[in-house]
């Protein structure tokens, strides 16, 4: 059991877990704990069930996708204060993409089983999270929508 | 120009008419073209009554009169002799001192070397017979445009100081006129060197310079007498009463811009075909293009100016697509410069109610009509340039050499040019340069670094034109105009935080923001450089970008997508600050990038409590001149060109990011 | 000194499908260019002109003419596998000509009723545009072709820039010229709105209304148009649709207004031929 007061400075210190009410707070911390990935390491993989909900305190974890002939492309990274794997929260709870840290990275880490039974039955913690969640899914999909305009691609110009 | 005055009416002259007897007309005409003029005035072709050269009283169109309405013109028998009988006709005097087709400049390349000669202004003295009151003020409306500065068009100014303008009384008008809301006719006040009021037996005659003076002594007149006087006074009155007042003027400026959402825009485009004979026949418009006519090997090439319009598909043009490509958007700019922002520009109206646009339009739309369903009952000080720009004129550009390149990525190149012009090299952060290489369209390019002698011009290759500079080598010489256009407004900064975000190319013209303030880094507060790119490999002056780091200069770097060997942030610019700790309310910013990136990012840093009037936005349109002569980068009231492309976000409001403004 | 893209002296050649010729005579009627052209552009197969004969490859093709017979339908993607730059040249190979005015009869029906042996007579039941069966690069468009843009055309590839190809309406260039509006002076019918420029509007200079054989272009309001000329000058639909049904009937939206407002069986029905209201069959099919 890894000391509550700590997971608690450090979720207050990200934008995703910051200014709660003290008993979400503690409620959080009861399902959390620690994590520590070196680089190199798999936190998740594309298509797998998604087992590992957390907030990034420390560190960078990168999202890569397979694509064939082209290879692993990261396709957006994870910085201090955001989170990843949201989809073990949302149904079919598969992950989207592979994540991989690419430095030192320390992360509050909550265990699927544990919250997905504390967002179906606290209503308090799941009014407090679900719209925290949603604005991290909602910068996701934003910053989606902007690569795909491709706004920096040269013009394409063969023939007039 | 005329100003508005609705009460205006006959006045007393206190040295008395002159009277003109009709038989002695023939006398002036002869006069003018003895003083080696030649003459252009009313007459007939083609069904219509046109203004072409003449040579004498029997070339103009006796006794007949016109009938216009929306879309439609037609001549007719007046059954008397009067010689004036009619109002304007397709043709309008911008064909003589705007013509349609102007050569400026041939241009040569050889090898490296490049020359450019501005062809010799020659312009032909004219005489204007026939000139009415709405096209006195059009003159004077193009006068304001083209010579009012900060700069001249040359030929312009020449043509328009060879003109003696024999101006007509209207006698009678068409329905399609309505001067009289615009406030410039239809009585004949000034910039007329001679009028001339059509009566029965003769015509009343009044000089209104000194020219038209000395030309009345030479004439055979006499006083005109009390009859002739009233009458004169009475038909002048009678065509005021019969026009009325169609389109109520006032405030219909602020009225106008406060309907850029109207419906009617819509309706209003499902019958506009967008065949720009509304431009075309307006006797104020000015915006032009330049055509480059060159030999089949393109070393020798002929720039020329032509009538342009803001409804053709290209006017909006820019590499990433038109700014302007909806229907509705185009009729709704050409209104509502027409109508309002021309006020903001030059301060007045820019329709002189003339009534040309109704009735050449084929399918008879109605302004007068249009105004008053959409919108029923100042100009911005001119950016002055930090230094005088080389060649400040559409013909002129000045040679520089390539001292070396460098290519940055895949598709940029940097050029490093030197000149013997000292302007190029002292402009400010943020100004431009318009960069022709003959042969092919003017470019405005940002100016990415200064030198002494000279500057750094980096180039996304992004059409055939920009290809071509990329392609430039050691010793290749091209033409430049500049440092053009607004620059970052660092003196706002002193002292406070600041924040510099961009993406992509946009790094370029802020470049020499950054090394102005590396150059007194102790001047201001802490500087944040957020700067995303598509791929690690599109990443600007990847070498200086350590070197600004050093400099105390924090610069965050985020690509969209990368390979596995890039260990920085993948993701859009806007995720690098979006959550971070600052408190905007101090600092100011600075924005380049593709608009829609920029508008993402204003939105954000707003977010962050930055205040409108210090986040600065740098703004690209489709330029031909780059000196506010065109008339293509308008966007609202603004030229880009002159009065950005620098603006803060308080000066644009709302009208950045909006389609097809 | 050279900067553009294609080969020192580039390979032309001029090839021809369901046409008149005039187009190519165009390049051929380019008498102060002609040196010049022939001094930067090695004509290697050019039938009109002369006896050489290339099969290619060529750098730059210039193809006349529509896809009119079954044979048509093979050679085209054959002398696009062979050309660097395709070039279509006139009405009939941009928009399928006059003689795509078929389309919208009975091909099976006009054969039986001209030749007494119609199954001699190879056609396909539509004459269409060189773009609709392979990527086209450039299109010169007219009928015939202009040669100030030809030769503008020559330049650009020559030079490496963007040709000057103004897509704006007729009414333009009449403006610039000081024409005298046909339609609004005289009440003709002029599709110079909705046309292409690059003619020079030489046809409303001669008090005629445009025809629009240089094709629609961008943005052609062509419904608001034929509205127009129907209220306005109080026509019926179908005289407003045979506007449309000339040279360029095939292209959009000049093809909607001809099928909506029924100008080609008007056509058709004046010509004495009998023609039923749907298509023939298409042999591609």
């Amino acid at each position: 059991m890894q000391d509550q007061a700590s997971i608690v400075a450090s979720l207050n210190s990200t934008w995703f877990a910051s200014g709660l009410e003290p008993e979400t707070q503690t409620r959080l911390a009861e399902l959390a704990r620690t994590y520590h990935a070196e680089p190199g390491q798999e936190l998740l993989r594309e298509g797998d069930p998604s087992d590992l909900f957390g907030v990034v305190i420390r560190g960078r974890i990168a999202l890569r996708t397979l694509v064939p002939e082209r290879g692993e492309i990261t396709i957006l990274t994870i910085e201090p204060g955001d989170v990843f794997g949201w989809s073990t929260v949302v149904p079919p709870y598969r992950s989207t993409s592979t994540a991989v840290a690419i430095e030192p990275t320390d992360a509050i880490v909550f265990e699927a089983a544990g919250i997905r039974a504390a967002l179906r039955t606290d209503c308090r913690l799941a009014v407090a999270l679900y719209p925290r969640i949603m604005l991290a899914v909602s910068r996701r999909l934003n910053a989606t929508r902007h690569q795909l305009l491709d706004l920096f691609a040269a013009e394409e110009v063969r023939s007039w | 120009m005329v100003m508005a005055s609705p009460a205006r009416g006959p006045r007393a002259r206190p040295e008395g008419p002159a009277f003109l007897g009709r038989a002695d007309l023939q006398a002036l005409l002869d006069l003018l073209r003895e003083d080696g003029r030649t003459l252009i005035g009313p007459t007939l072709d083609a069904g219509a009554i046109v203004y072409d050269e003449i040579t004498g009283v029997e070339d103009l169109p006796r006794g007949w009169a016109d009938e216009q309405g929306p879309g439609r013109y037609r001549i007719h028998d007046r059954q008397d002799d009067r010689l004036f009988g009619y109002v304007v006709g397709p043709t309008s005097w911008k064909k003589w001192t705007f013509p349609s087709l102007v050569p400026l400049t041939s241009a040569t390349r050889d090898g490296h070397k490049v020359g450019f000669e501005p062809v010799p202004l020659d312009p032909p003295r004219l005489a204007f017979l026939g000139v009415r009151a709405c096209e006195l003020a059009a003159l004077g409306v193009q006068d304001r445009v083209l010579t009012a500065g900060p700069f001249v068009d040359p030929d312009y100014a020449a043509r328009r100081a060879n003109v003696l303008v024999v101006a007509v009384q209207c006698t009678t008008a068409a329905t399609t006129c309505f001067c009289t809301s615009m406030g410039t006719g239809p009585e004949v006040e000034s910039g007329h060197d001679l009028a001339l009021t059509e009566l029965d037996g003769g015509f009343l005659v009044d000089a209104g310079s000194p020219a038209g003076r000395a030309i009345l002594e030479r004439l055979p007149l006499r006083p005109a007498t009390a009859v002739e006087q009233y009458g004169a006074a009475a038909t002048v009155a009678a065509v005021r009463a019969g026009i009325g007042d169609p389109v109520p003027a006032a405030g219909l400026h602020d009225r106008l811009l406060a309907q850029l959402d109207s419906p009617r825009w819509l309706e209003i485009a499902e019958r506009c075909i967008l065949c720009g004979n509304c431009t075309l026949a307006c006797p104020t418009c000015f915006c032009t293009s330049t055509t480059q006519a060159t030999d089949l090997s393109g070393t020798t090439a002929m720039m020329s100016r032509t009538w342009d319009s803001c409804f053709s598909p290209g006017f909006a043009k820019v590499a990433g697509g038109s700014f302007r490509s909806r229907h509705r958007d185009r009729y709704r700019q050409w209104l509502t410069h027409k109508f309002a922002t021309w006020w903001d520009q030059f301060g007045e109206s820019g329709c002189t109610g003339c009534g040309r646009c109704v009735t050449w339009c084929p399918v008879g739309i109605d302004v007068r009509e249009e105004l008053n369903a959409i919108a029923p009952a100042r100009p911005p000080a001119a950016e002055t340039a930090l230094v005088e720009p080389a060649a400040p004129s559409p013909t002129e550009f000045v040679t520089a050499h390539v001292t070396g390149t460098k290519a940055e990525t895949g598709d940029t190149v940097t050029l490093t040019l030197e000149s013997d012009h000292p302007a190029l090299g002292r402009g400010g952060p943020g100004q431009f340069a318009m960069v022709e290489l003959p042969g092919f369209p003017p470019l405005p390019i940002s100016i990415s670094r200064y030198l002494p002698g000279g500057l750094e011009l980096t180039i996304r290759g992004a059409g055939a034109a920009t290809r071509a500079l990329g392609k430039l080598q050691a010793k290749d010489e091209i033409g430049l105009r500049g440092p053009l256009g607004s620059s970052w407004p660092l003196d706002r900064a002193i002292g406070r935080d600041l924040v510099i975000v961009t993406g992509g190319i946009g790094l370029a013209p802020l470049r020499p923001l950054i090394q102005a303030i590396i150059a007194e880094r102790r001047r201001y507060g802490d500087v944040r450089l957020y700067y995303g790119a598509r791929t690690p490999a599109d990443l600007l002056y990847r070498g200086e970008l350590e070197r600004w780091k050093s400099a105390s200069i924090e610069v965050a770097l985020t690509v969209d997508r990368a390979g596995p060997e890039w260990l920085g942030p993948v993701g859009v610019v806007t995720n690098l600050f979006d959550q971070a700790t600052w408190d905007g309310s101090g600092m100011v910013a600075f924005v380049c990038g593709p608009e829609r990136m920029m508008q993402a990012t204003v939105s954000t840093l707003a977010g962050r409590g930055i205040p409108a009037s210090r986040i600065y936005v740098t703004l690209e349109r489709h330029m031909e001149c780059g000196i506010g002569l065109c008339g293509h980068c308008q966007m609202g009231k603004y030229f880009i060109c002159r009065d950005g492309p620098v603006f803060s976000m308080a000066q644009l409001g709302d009208i950045f990011g909006r389609e097809g403004i | 000194m050279k900067h553009g893209p294609v080969a020192a002296r580039p390979r032309v050649g001029v090839v021809k499908f369901a046409s008149c010729d005039g187009c190519q005579l165009t390049l051929l009627d380019l008498e102060d260019e002609l040196l010049s052209v022939v001094e930067h552009f090695d004509i290697i197969d050019f039938p009109e002109a002369t006896s050489a004969r290339s099969p290619g490859p060529y750098d730059i093709l210039f193809v006349e003419g529509s896809v009119s017979e079954p044979a048509h339908l093979e050679r085209i993607v054959e002398l696009r596998r062979r050309s660097r730059f395709l070039v279509t040249i006139g009405a009939c190979a941009t928009a399928g000509g006059i003689q795509a005015l078929r389309n919208w009869g009975d091909h099976d029906a006009f054969r039986a009723s001209v030749y007494a042996n119609p199954e001699f007579i190879h056609s396909l039941a539509t004459s269409t545009p060189i773009a609709e069966h392979v990527p086209v690069d450039a299109e010169l468009r007219g009928c015939p072709i202009d040669p100030d843009q030809l030769v503008e055309l020559l330049t650009a590839l020559n030079t490496g820039r963007r040709p000057q190809l103004r897509d704006e309406a007729v009414c333009m260039e009449c403006k610039r010229r000081g024409v005298v509006c046909v339609m609004v002076s005289g009440g003709i019918p002029c599709l110079g709105q909705v046309t292409q420029t690059g003619c020079g509007a030489i046809c409303p200079r001669f008090g005629r209304g445009c025809y629009g054989c240089f094709g629609p272009r961008e943005r052609a309001n062509a419904a608001g148009l034929s509205r127009h000329l129907q209220l306005a000058g109080d026509r019926p639909r179908e005289e407003v649709g045979r506007l449309f049904a000339g040279f360029t009937a095939y292209s959009e939206p000049f093809r909607s207004m001809v099928t909506e407002l029924g100008g080609a069986r008007q056509a058709g029905r004046e010509s004495g031929v009998e023609a039923a209201p749907t298509g023939g069959s298409d042999a591609r099919h």
